[in-house]
């Protein structure tokens, strides 16, 4: 258009410009990996000193309520976690609550970790009862009858007959729950298992809870953890890589590393752009 | 049984709980009763005419969303907040039917849509155009989030709506629609009580109803003086939180931790 | 039945369904018959579920008939409107295959894993662009609580990401206190408010006071 100088076109330039130049940037991190050191957060630290705590035998509960979608942020630590469970010789319950897509999730995990299933057995070291639509209502039940809303496993075993399941039932065996979601479960067990009527018969105190979440949420979330809610928060792929540094298995959270620093600095510029574009044609309207 | 509920904690929640209902009660009342409460007008509310009468002017349709809700109105957080997002419907609803414009509502909550069809269909015969109303064309339900976002997209695309509404639960299609609506330069007026999803519909939105307002402005629309009475006890309790919050300030301060074990639940 | 009736009904069901709820979250262990497995609480749970899932197959109908329009009226979407007539019948076959059989069919999950869930991370990495696009208009300095955001949010970008440490120390530093203190006591206040809002909300929904979304237009 006449009369538009540099700065207004730089206002006004269309987003598809944008999305193309930060695509070319995400792509060149992958083909030539930079490496960048990452540093952990206490709320990471905090989580991984929880993981550390498991003693043998001990019986976590993994709870997969993200999908397929979040598996950028969130399947990284899942992963992570579950090799730490397994370090520490505890064992692992794993069901979702509501995602459809989790049984797609946890062939993913196991398809990544063939050192820890290899070695594993479905029914003595962990257990998948897959997913069972009700959210927070099933997470009411399941603190006092896991048999309630998983009578059997996804292989059609009854949980009468698996060994891992002998002497469970519900929240007072369980030493902890790591809820990874796109939302608001975690919620659901902090308000009905940590803040129920079921005590861990081992310390005598509720089972806690932590969080992998995704990016977006870790500013709700934190509230959580620092009142002390959660044990741990492991946010996006930043406190997924974080997580992965801690436990030495680098895998995927650490590669997309490079390309999160790209985008946050192309971003920085973008803004810093927009706002100098944005002064000078002030400038140049007075 | 009664030494035990003495000493329970939740017996003290349950206290407050039924002061609250007895404050938002009394208020109710009151304001029956003839005492003038004035409640603030929402912008966003109040831009939901302006809204429609663009999408006329225009002779384009108007975009509706309760987002999606975690696909079920049995969920504590965003129950509440698709059922605040059907009334708002049903006020929006009717003015389009006045106007003649076209609204399609867009959802991924299947035990919603009894209640939507019911609304839809009582705001149109309310004005008198009951034939006008089909629920082939104005509901458009998608079973998941990816389908429910990409139908949305692809209908703001092809449709272009003068305006965009959203009012509900959301997750992260609450940006994608958001700057959907802002490709096209629609009109978009968000609200949702999720906090990671305020600041996307702040971004993306002209106007926003920020938390509790989203429940607040179905109060607002209604007009009832009792309802809108409920709003005043609403901001009492909100003092005497904010009386509690520094009373557990002081406490904590000189470590004392009876005021947490008392409200602890 | 009555309209009349038909919407009282709706606020009574809702308002002893609430009661009892309530009564089993304070009391339920001592109210017999209303708290535990099998127990009243439980079963009103259970009813919910399985409400919430014969709504589905509302919606699968309402699919049927939004695209059998677009079909019926040969409009410029009836092409992918009968691709998904055809998609539906696909899966649906193949789903009361695996219902007769016991057995999931190959292409079922060949279906699911390579395209819906492919699609579906597809579209969660679109939202990084159009987060690119948002900030981009939003973030500009038109006033002092503009500039103080954009200042915040840039130290929190650079915090996330490792070369924010390279480039600078204070970035960590003051993003992560930003992360960690700053916004918390924010949060917070919108989380107590929500809750607020919520409680009066629910209140004038239980006492029928609340009737905007069920068939009362204002």
């Amino acid at each position: 258009m006449s009369g538009q100088n540099i700065w207004d076109k730089l206002q006004n330039v269309d987003r598809r410009v944008f999305y193309w130049i930060l695509f070319i940037a995400l792509t060149v991190p992958f083909l030539s990996p930079i490496g960048l050191p990452i540093t952990v957060t206490p709320s990471t630290q905090s989580y991984y000193d929880g993981l550390k705590s498991i003693q043998s035998g001990e019986v976590v509960v993994l709870s997969i309520n993200s999908g397929v979608s979040a598996w950028g942020d969130c399947l990284p630590a899942m992963i992570a976690s579950v090799h730490k469970v397994y370090d520490q010789g505890g064992k692992l319950i794993v069901w979702s609550i509501g995602y459809t897509d989790v049984d797609i999730t946890w062939a993913k995990i196991k398809e990544k970790l063939p050192d820890v299933f290899s070695k594993w057995k479905e029914g003595e070291n962990y257990v998948y009862f897959g997913y069972c639509p009700g959210q927070e209502t099933n997470v009411a039940l399941l603190a006092t009858n896991i048999r309630a809303i998983y009578p059997k496993d996804v292989r059609g075993v009854s949980t009468d007959q698996i060994p891992l399941m002998k002497d469970i039932n519900g929240a007072n065996k369980i030493k902890f729950v790591l809820s990874s979601d796109t939302g608001d479960a975690q919620m659901y067990y902090i308000r009905q298992w940590k803040n129920g009527q079921v005590n861990y018969e081992k310390t005598g105190k509720p089972p806690t809870v932590a969080e992998m979440g995704i990016a977006m949420n870790k500013s709700g979330d934190m509230a959580y953890y620092l009142s002390g809610d959660e044990f741990g928060l492991v946010a996006g792929s930043r406190g997924a890589a974080e997580l992965e540094a801690l436990t030495g298995y680098k895998g995927d959270a650490t590669i997309t590393m490079d390309s999160i620093s790209v985008s946050h600095v192309l971003l920085v510029l973008a803004i810093i752009l927009t706002n100098i574009s944005m002064f000078a044609t002030r400038g140049k309207k007075k | 049984m009664g030494v035990w509920i003495i000493l329970d904690t939740k017996f003290v929640a349950l206290l407050l709980l039924i002061a609250a209902f007895a404050l938002f009660y009394a208020y109710m009342a009151l304001a029956k009763g003839g005492m003038k409460i004035k409640a603030r007008t929402f912008p966003a509310v109040a831009a939901i005419p302006e809204a429609i009468g663009r999408a006329a002017e225009m002779g384009r349709p108007v975009y509706y969303s309760t987002g999606m809700g975690q696909g079920t109105l049995n969920n504590q957080l965003n129950g509440p907040q698709t059922l605040a997002g059907i009334s708002i419907l049903g006020y929006t609803t009717r003015l389009c039917a006045k106007s003649g414009v076209k609204i399609t509502y867009f959802t991924m909550i299947a035990d919603s849509l009894p209640l939507v069809e019911e609304t839809m269909r009582t705001a149109y015969m309310a004005e008198g155009k009951p034939e006008e109303f089909d629920p082939a064309v104005a509901i458009n339900f998608q079973n998941e989030q990816s389908p429910y976002l990409t139908a949305s997209l692809g209908w703001i695309q092809r449709e272009k709506p003068a305006s965009s509404i959203l009012m509900g639960g959301f997750y992260y299609e609450a940006v994608c629609i958001g700057e959907a609506g802002n490709t096209i330069g629609a009109m978009q007026i968000g609200g949702s009580a999720n906090t990671h999803q305020l600041p996307f519909l702040v971004a993306t939105c002209d106007y926003t109803l920020i938390m509790e307002e989203l429940y607040a402005a179905s109060a607002e629309i209604s007009g009832n003086l009792d309802v809108i009475g409920s709003l005043r006890g609403e901001d009492i309790l909100k003092f005497f939180v904010l009386i509690l919050l520094g009373l557990g300030f002081i406490l904590a301060l000189v470590n004392n931790n009876s005021l947490i074990s008392l409200l602890k639940v | 039945m009555s309209q009349i009736y038909k919407r009282e009904m709706v606020f009574i069901v809702a308002g002893v369904v609430a009661f009892v709820m309530i009564l089993d979250y304070f009391f339920g262990k001592n109210i017999p018959g209303i708290s535990g497995a099998g127990n009243l609480s439980s079963t009103l749970q259970t009813w919910a579920l399985i409400i919430q899932l014969m709504a589905i197959g509302l919606g699968a109908i309402n699919l049927i008939q939004v695209h059998y329009r677009q079909i019926s009226r040969k409009t410029n979407m009836a092409l992918y409107s009968a691709w998904f007539m055809v998609f539906f019948a696909i899966l649906l076959l193949l789903g009361f295959y695996k219902l007769a059989t016991g057995v999931e069919p190959y292409p079922y999950t060949w279906i699911f894993a390579n395209v819906y869930v492919s699609l579906g991370a597809t579209l969660y990495a679109i939202t990084g662009f159009y987060i690119f696009s948002a900030a981009y208009r939003a973030f500009r300095a038109r006033n002092i609580d503009a500039a103080i955001l954009l200042i915040g949010g840039i130290f929190v970008l650079l915090a996330n990401a490792p070369i924010g440490e390279v480039i600078w120390g204070g970035f960590p530093l003051i993003g992560n206190w930003f992360n960690n203190v700053g916004q918390v006591p924010g949060m917070r206040t919108f989380t107590v408010v929500g809750a607020l809002g919520l409680l009066a909300y629910g209140f004038r929904a239980l006492i029928g006071k609340e009737r905007g979304f069920y068939s009362e237009v204002q």
